[in-house]
């Protein structure tokens, strides 16, 4: 009875370990090599959009095309307000996350459409945010973008603009989203959203304000993807439109949270790590242009194979070899 | 405690439910029959918020609740169950019940749960999943329990002996006669048995094509001409 | 004034043939098997891309390249949308999430080949003939937009006397409404959504070899393409061959109008802002009747 409603979190060792192992070893281990750490932060911040994408599948029962939308918005959001307002990178980190949650507001109407049809519709607006951020020149500079974004600043002598900042803050964001999904979906709101996937009247009819609760989980969604994007601004210090809101922000996610396992919190973030270093270690080796293509296969192969995700067909089967 | 004033439901060009006016007091225990397609279980998707009458009125505790979306209506105090069993599938009996209690009532009291699971004999069973583990019988009584979760002043129990064989039969009827005493709820019940509708209500509203054709005890309702009529299309009873 | 807005109508008129026929073929694949085909634009796109094949292949200049491409574009799509087909009909469980994500993983596959075969550049035809201006009244347009508009206007009577004479089309519109009861009456489902499937590839062949005549093309826009025929569909509301000419009509009325009236780097806003006002006023579409409920 008591395990209904508790913190959610199985806090068992490999999760301890792992967290020590990502404060304590990673960044003495590999923080002088710029490269590895480069595409960890970059695997992070891919982490971070799949575990939005997956959480608003699960708990919101909706699949989306569109979170390039969220990230994109969140990303000039931030980078804006430091640029033209001076606003504190840290203070702006969040406030890309309002931003995208505004979009997400803008998304509303199409949450009452099914399925297929939202999935379209989602994707119809990540169409158009791009299409605002290279028109609207006056305040996103058009499609030269913005750039001297400033970085992370030193915080406690600690200079978080370096590859090993950014690293730290976006472990730090993933772990804070992926315990406050853990919460969520432990709580009494998860178990109504668990079951409004399949009968969501019958909520409705013992009082469970349906609307409400999907419309939450878009916006909790967006915030997280927006915070990315905006971390992801100021650490690379350049925004423009094809970046910002390109369609890779959707497939990649997208990739790694079913490589992982979507129906589980690690297994985005996972599956981001894993993906992102086959991307740019394997797939660009082979394939400069066009190397999607084989994200593409991948996707296409593991839906028909084992929706549910590679890694969960793989510790099943080592579980029955081992 | 429910009034309902000249309340019509159409659909296209199908009056599904014509004029109908009727209170229902907090101590009542209505039976509502009518033959297949009278417009019953249309006259509670009115009242529980499915569907919003084409005209007319409705109003609940003396608030105005025709615009009232269907979560808000349970929140209120309006309970309902379905003709076909309609549970949270992918959870638990007992989740089933939470849920219920937690959104239909804003907190959660485990030992009301806890009653509400005996009441109902559904106890041993508060850890099955209701979509694969119930039979009908309990689906059916998990559908009066998901409603009694959510502390409901008036309950609509859609056809809730529908499907079910002499045994459970009984259990239910010993159930809903100690509904009304044990949870101190008004009750409107939808059956067809004419003996469970006699036995269980002192007070039933006969719907005909729509229209509310009768409103009485059991006894005059039952002997009204137009009742008979409307039943067997003869203008008298043969029994 | 007048005759600039009375251009774009005219314009838009004639576009709209060709986004019909695009929306046509995701409503059918979505009518049988209840899916949402996301690579559908990538589909039109690939017929663009063998129409500038078959073009460049016969040389600069030449006029009628496009129209030979046809046949050729009808073979290459067709073969496409039966093996997407093939894809889509092995998932068996959570079918309408799990079809969402494998199309759209068919998209990017086909977006990245065309990058990979033809390039970023954007492309558009160089047949002099068909870019030729032909003028009908005050109206000017391309000659081949208005050849296209005929064809795509003979495609569609002909698909609409497909479905309401012939036995295919009959068995696509049983299946289309109730997939078990056709069954009992002995449709083969498979085998009707593989139909369909075809179906939806030659009228995509065609709207893409248009899209080549009259347009410009870059690998990119096969995404546009799949949203301007959401689009549509959500216009048109459910179930009608005439509402998704009107609805494509209007949709490329819309665009031209923005085009003219304000830039044509606003065209796509045009698409969705209509797309907002249908949803917000009007969730049934225009022409059609009960929508699912969300």
């Amino acid at each position: 009875m008591s395990g209904a409603i508790n913190a959610g979190i199985k806090i068992n060792k490999t999760l301890v370990a792992l967290i020590v192992a990502g404060y304590a070893v990673v960044p003495f281990a590999l923080g002088a090599n710029n490269y590895i750490m480069s595409m960890i932060v970059a695997a992070l911040v891919i982490g971070g959009v799949a575990l939005s994408w997956a959480l608003l599948g699960n708990l919101g029962g909706m699949v989306s095309f569109g979170h390039s939308a969220f990230f994109g918005v969140g990303a000039y959001v931030s980078a804006l307000v430091t640029v033209k307002l001076g606003v504190p990178v840290l203070l702006a980190l969040p406030l890309g996350g309002v931003g995208a949650v505004l979009a997400s507001i803008v998304m509303m109407p199409v949450l009452r459409l099914r399925g297929p049809y939202f999935a379209l519709a989602i994707l119809a607006y990540a169409h158009i945010f791009r299409i605002l951020a290279t028109e609207w020149s006056s305040v996103t500079g058009g499609s030269g973008g913005v750039s001297g974004i400033p970085g992370f600043p030193t915080v406690f002598g600690f200079d978080f603009g370096t590859k090993m900042g950014a690293y730290l803050i976006a472990l730090t964001l993933v772990l804070v989203f992926a315990f406050a999904y853990a919460r969520i979906r432990a709580s009494y709101y998860g178990i109504a959203l668990r079951a409004m996937h399949d009968s969501e009247d019958a909520t409705r009819v013992v009082g469970v304000n349906s609307t409400v609760l999907k419309a939450a989980m878009l916006m909790v969604s967006a915030f997280m993807a927006g915070v990315f994007g905006a971390l992801n601004a100021h650490y690379i210090n350049f925004l423009e439109p094809d970046y910002a809101f390109n369609a890779l922000w959707v497939t990649l996610p997208v990739v790694a949270a079913i490589f992982g396992g979507y129906r589980t919190i690690s297994g985005p973030v996972i599956g981001a790590l894993v993906v992102y270093m086959a991307d740019q270690l394997v797939f660009k080796a082979l394939m400069p242009t066009g190397h999607q293509l084989v994200l593409g296969v991948l996707l296409v192969m593991m839906i028909v194979f084992s929706p549910s995700g590679l890694m969960p067909l793989l510790k099943k089967w080592t579980a029955r070899h081992a | 405690m429910l009034e309902l004033e000249n309340v019509s439901v159409r659909f296209g060009g199908l009056t599904a439910v014509n004029d109908v006016s009727l209170k229902i007091g907090s101590h009542d225990v209505i039976g509502l029959v009518g033959s297949n397609g009278a417009g019953k279980t249309t006259l509670f998707n009115a009242i529980s918020g499915l569907v919003r009458p084409s005209t007319g009125r409705i109003r609940f505790d003396g608030r105005d609740i025709l615009r009232a979306p269907m979560y808000l209506r349970a929140r209120l105090g309006i309970g309902r169950t379905f003709q076909v069993p309609q549970p949270m599938h992918e959870l638990t009996v007992r989740e089933n019940l939470l849920v219920a209690q937690r959104f239909g009532t804003g907190r959660v009291d485990h030992k009301k749960i806890d009653d509400i699971l005996a009441f109902t004999s559904l106890a041993d069973k508060a850890n099955r999943h209701a979509a694969t583990e119930l039979a009908l019988t309990e689906l059916k009584a998990l559908e009066v329990a998901k409603a009694l979760a959510t502390d409901p002043q008036l309950l609509l129990l859609d056809e809730v002996l529908a499907g079910l064989e002499t045994s459970g039969k009984r259990r239910f009827m010993g159930m809903l006669r100690e509904l009304h005493t044990r949870f101190g709820v008004g009750i409107v019940m939808i059956e067809h048995d004419i003996e469970t509708i006699t036995a269980l209500c002192p007070r039933v509203a006969v719907l005909n094509f729509g229209q509310l054709i009768a409103d009485g005890t059991p006894d005059a309702v039952f002997r009204d001409p137009a009742v008979i009529k409307s039943y067997t299309g003869a203008d008298h009873a043969d029994t | 004034m007048t005759e600039l807005i009375l251009q774009a109508l005219y314009s838009g008129l004639l576009q709209g043939g060709s986004y019909a026929l695009i929306a046509l073929g995701l409503a059918l694949v979505f009518g049988t098997m209840k899916v949402i085909n996301l690579a559908h634009g990538e589909l039109v796109l690939l017929a663009a891309y063998v129409a500038y094949a078959v073009e460049s292949g016969l040389g600069l200049g030449s006029g009628f390249g496009p129209i030979f491409a046809i046949p050729i574009a009808l073979v290459v799509v067709c073969i496409a949308a039966v093996s997407v087909y093939f894809v889509v009909s092995r998932i068996k469980i959570d079918r309408e999430i799990n079809s969402l994500i494998l199309t759209y993983g068919i998209g990017v596959i086909l977006t990245n080949l065309i990058l990979l075969v033809w390039h970023a550049d954007v492309r558009s035809t160089n047949s002099t003939w068909l870019q030729e201006a032909f003028v009908v009244g005050p109206f000017y347009s391309m000659r081949s937009e208005l050849i296209f508009f005929g064809v795509s206007v003979a495609l569609m009577g002909a698909l609409w006397w497909w479905l309401a004479r012939s036995w295919y089309g009959r068995a696509v519109r049983a299946v289309s409404s109730n997939r078990d009861a056709a069954e009992l009456m002995g449709i083969d489902p498979g085998r009707t959504e593989l139909v369909s499937f075809i179906v939806a590839g030659v009228l995509a062949a065609f709207a893409g070899v248009a899209l080549f005549s009259y347009g410009v093309i870059q690998p990119a826009y096969g995404g546009a393409l799949t949203v301007k025929a959401f689009i549509i569909t959500v216009l048109a509301g459910v179930g009608s061959i005439p509402g998704v000419l009107l609805g494509a009509v209007l949709l490329g009325v819309a665009e031209a109008l923005t085009v003219t009236l304000a830039s044509s780097a606003l065209q796509e806003l045009a698409g969705m802002t209509l797309f907002l006002l249908v949803l917000f006023v009007m969730p049934n579409g225009l022409f059609g009747a009960a929508r699912r409920r969300g």
